[in-house]
């Protein structure tokens, strides 16, 4: 992962700088960098980067137009890193089809963990992005496969089931709104299904809580949503 | 359109009260000018009637009073005494061209008209008739005959004749007075158009051509300064966007490297802890630029809104959530109370998330020795607005403040300096809510009794 060649392209000289230190602390050793379009352009074309970090207010052009021209002859992975917030700057660059967009000023720990998640996502071997596995006291809840095991028998999940305890764990020990959760797995338009939710927590604490009436790991936060408290052993 | 029928309403009134005047009027010049020297005193009956009377039989002869004769040479007129055979029986300056004697037919054609040309007048004499003749063409005589039918039915014909007038007079009027108002009402339709700020351009030609003229320069004189404004409020907005973004680069370094060093292991302690502090300050600058940014693009309308059916009780639990998850103080107590929880507005959620953050933050903030915050959602009595309230019961804000907290810190609008945080939070939210075309109304008790806002929306039913 450390190997892969990174292209920077900023015109200040000092963000390039920046970056590039942080890069190379993190590990990575292949970096470019470019201050305007043309030389971004060229080193596209000479050294074949795996991944660039794109600003938009170049001096020969903006970074829409840079990555336009970048996407007819490659689809590498692409980063901006702009000043420019607006939402219309950010839906514009994830639309010509970059794969994040950040807003300056940022913290470079926030910039190496989105440009980790990007070659993560795009580079590793074609193993599914598999769901987790954790434990919950003396059960282990595999999201991947869908069942609770450890038990005196495996308990399998049902579809919603599942899609309430994958996003209750992408947020664990943090609250999440009935809404949420509905949104999460009734999709948008979801009104009215708060009671239908009360169901399907109380199946999952059925089968994941010592004692479902009053539970220590899938705890309800009234009038809010619910938590799911996880502490990692690992 | 209303006005124009006022007007008109009116022309009209006025022409029949003008026409009704100039009737009366009419009437009395006729009594007085017209009708005044239809004939000198005496008249030739009066004249005649004297004659008669003062003409005496005297010595066998006849013989003319003075003060008869004296009216006769006043009038130059003659007279003479016709007998009962027809002779002239006396006279007096009687002229050579008129005859002496006359039969019956003779006298009956002068009775009526004249006696050679000489307009005259008779009376009844005891020996006779008596003939007082004025000069030629001093007097016109004519026969005036009716019938009775036609008296009676004068009052019913002059009645006739006056409402024709009125009907005449009213037809011209109306349609003088729409001719007018066919003029009138570009004009007027012009003029309204102004106040709501579109481009006006009347024909200049015809009688009100100046007037015309006048409102197409006022309507463009008004294009202009609006087009000015707005050129203003886009530099403005666009010179707040431009030094957000020429922060943001050297910013950029500032937390880089401060969040480096707060990370390093080689440092000592405290240096890692000062570092720390200038990460923090770092990310409280940031957050005031973009908030500095959202503020000036709403303040002049130039903020893109992403409008779509928004539920604010999600939104309410949503901050709600993260104040909890992000580890709200324990000091501070909130709850929610939300009814019509289904119903929807139309809104941009990013920014109605801001707005409800912002007035929890506020109460935060204001109140470090902890209050209690709950936030209530309900639909008005009518069902047309849909309203979100922040109360808290912390110490509140002066009443003389309230209505300033809404305004922008620094602008001339605000008298008092900022007292904590940025000041952006409250002129934020006011903003949001406007653009939502919403109401945010802010309460406070005074001294210790809480802030309680309100923001109100037009409600999709």
């Amino acid at each position: 992962m450390r190997d892969k060649k990174i292209l920077i392209v900023d015109d200040e000289p000092e963000i390039r700088m920046m970056i590039e230190r942080f890069l190379r602390k993190e590990g990575f050793f292949r970096i470019y960098s470019a201050a305007d379009c043309a030389s971004g352009l060229s080193v596209c074309r000479a050294n074949k980067p795996d991944i660039a970090i794109l600003d938009i207010m170049l001096p020969d052009g903006d970074g829409f137009s840079l990555l336009s021209s970048i996407r007819q002859f490659s689809s590498m992975p692409v980063l901006f890193l702009s000043a420019r917030g607006e939402d219309e700057d950010r839906l514009l660059g994830l639309g010509l089809g970059a794969d994040d967009y950040l807003v300056k000023p940022f913290l470079p720990r926030e910039l190496v963990l989105r440009l980790m998640a990007i070659l993560k996502r795009v580079y590793s071997p074609a193993r599914e992005e598999s769901l987790p596995v954790f434990r919950l006291g003396g059960l282990t809840v595999d999201l991947e496969g869908a069942v609770i095991l450890g038990g005196s028998t495996d308990m399998p999940l049902t579809a919603k089931e599942h899609g309430i305890l994958v996003k209750l764990y992408e947020n664990r020990d943090r609250i999440v709104t009935n809404d949420a959760l509905c949104q999460a797995v009734w999709g948008d338009d979801s009104y009215g299904y708060e009671n239908t939710l009360m169901v399907h927590i109380r199946r999952i604490r059925e089968k994941i809580e010592p004692d479902p009436s009053s539970p220590i790991y899938l705890l309800t936060v009234r009038g809010l949503g619910y938590k799911l408290l996880v502490k990692e052993k690992h | 359109m209303e006005a124009i029928l006022r007007i008109l309403r009116r022309f009209v009134a006025t022409t029949i009260l003008v026409s009704i005047g100039v009737l009366i009027f009419n009437f009395v010049l006729l009594g007085v000018l017209v009708f005044k020297e239809i004939n000198q005193a005496p008249s030739p009956e009066g004249v005649v009637k004297k004659v008669a009377q003062g003409l005496g039989k005297r010595d066998g002869g006849y013989r003319l009073d003075e003060r008869a004769a004296e009216l006769l040479t006043q009038h130059r007129a003659w007279a003479m005494l016709l007998g009962e055979e027809g002779k002239v029986e006396w006279d007096y300056q009687l002229p050579s061209d008129v005859p002496r004697s006359y039969n019956l037919i003779e006298v009956s054609q002068f009775s009526r008209y004249y006696l050679m040309e000489y307009p005259v007048y008779i009376w009844k004499h005891g020996d006779g008739l008596v003939v007082v003749g004025y000069p030629k063409k001093s007097h016109w005589k004519y026969q005036l005959d009716f019938l009775p039918e036609w008296v009676r039915s004068l009052p019913l014909r002059l009645l006739t004749l006056l409402l024709l007038n009125v009907a005449l007079a009213l037809l011209v009027s109306v349609l003088i007075g729409t001719r007018l108002i066919r003029r009138i009402r570009p004009l007027v339709e012009g003029v309204l158009r102004l106040p709501r700020e579109e481009t006006v351009e009347l024909d200049s030609k015809g009688i009100f051509g100046d007037l015309a003229r006048s409102i197409n320069s006022v309507s463009d004189m008004l294009q202009k300064k609006t087009a000015s404004l707005k050129a203003r409020d886009e530099a403005r907005s666009n010179w707040i966007a431009g030094i957000s973004h020429d922060i943001r680069t050297p910013l950029s370094m500032i937390l880089g490297y401060a969040s480096e060093m707060e990370d390093s292991p080689d440092l000592p302690q405290e240096q890692r802890h000062q570092a720390g502090i200038i990460r923090r300050q770092g990310e409280r600058l940031r957050s005031l630029v973009s908030d500095l940014n959202l503020v000036s693009m709403l303040e002049y309308e130039m903020q893109p809104l992403h409008m779509k059916p928004v539920r604010l009780a999600v939104l309410a639990r949503q901050v709600v959530a993260d104040l909890l998850n992000n580890g709200l103080d324990e000091r501070y107590d909130i709850e929610l109370q939300l009814a019509d929880e289904a119903v929807q507005i139309n809104g941009d959620e990013k920014l109605l998330l801001r707005a409800i953050e912002n007035l929890v933050q506020n109460s935060v903030r204001h109140n470090p020795q902890g209050c209690r915050i709950v936030i209530r959602s309900s639909l008005s009595e009518d069902r047309s607005r849909y309203r979100l309230i922040v109360t808290d019961d912390g110490k509140g804000i002066p009443q003389e403040q309230l209505a300033e907290i809404t305004e922008l810190p620094y602008s001339s609008k605000r008298k008092r300096p900022v007292q904590q945080g940025h000041g952006l939070g409250v002129p934020m939210v006011a903003r949001i809510v406007q653009a939502h075309r919403g109401e945010l109304t802010l309460e406070s008790g005074g001294e210790r009794s809480g802030l309680q806002a309100v923001m109100e929306f037009p409600s999709l039913l």
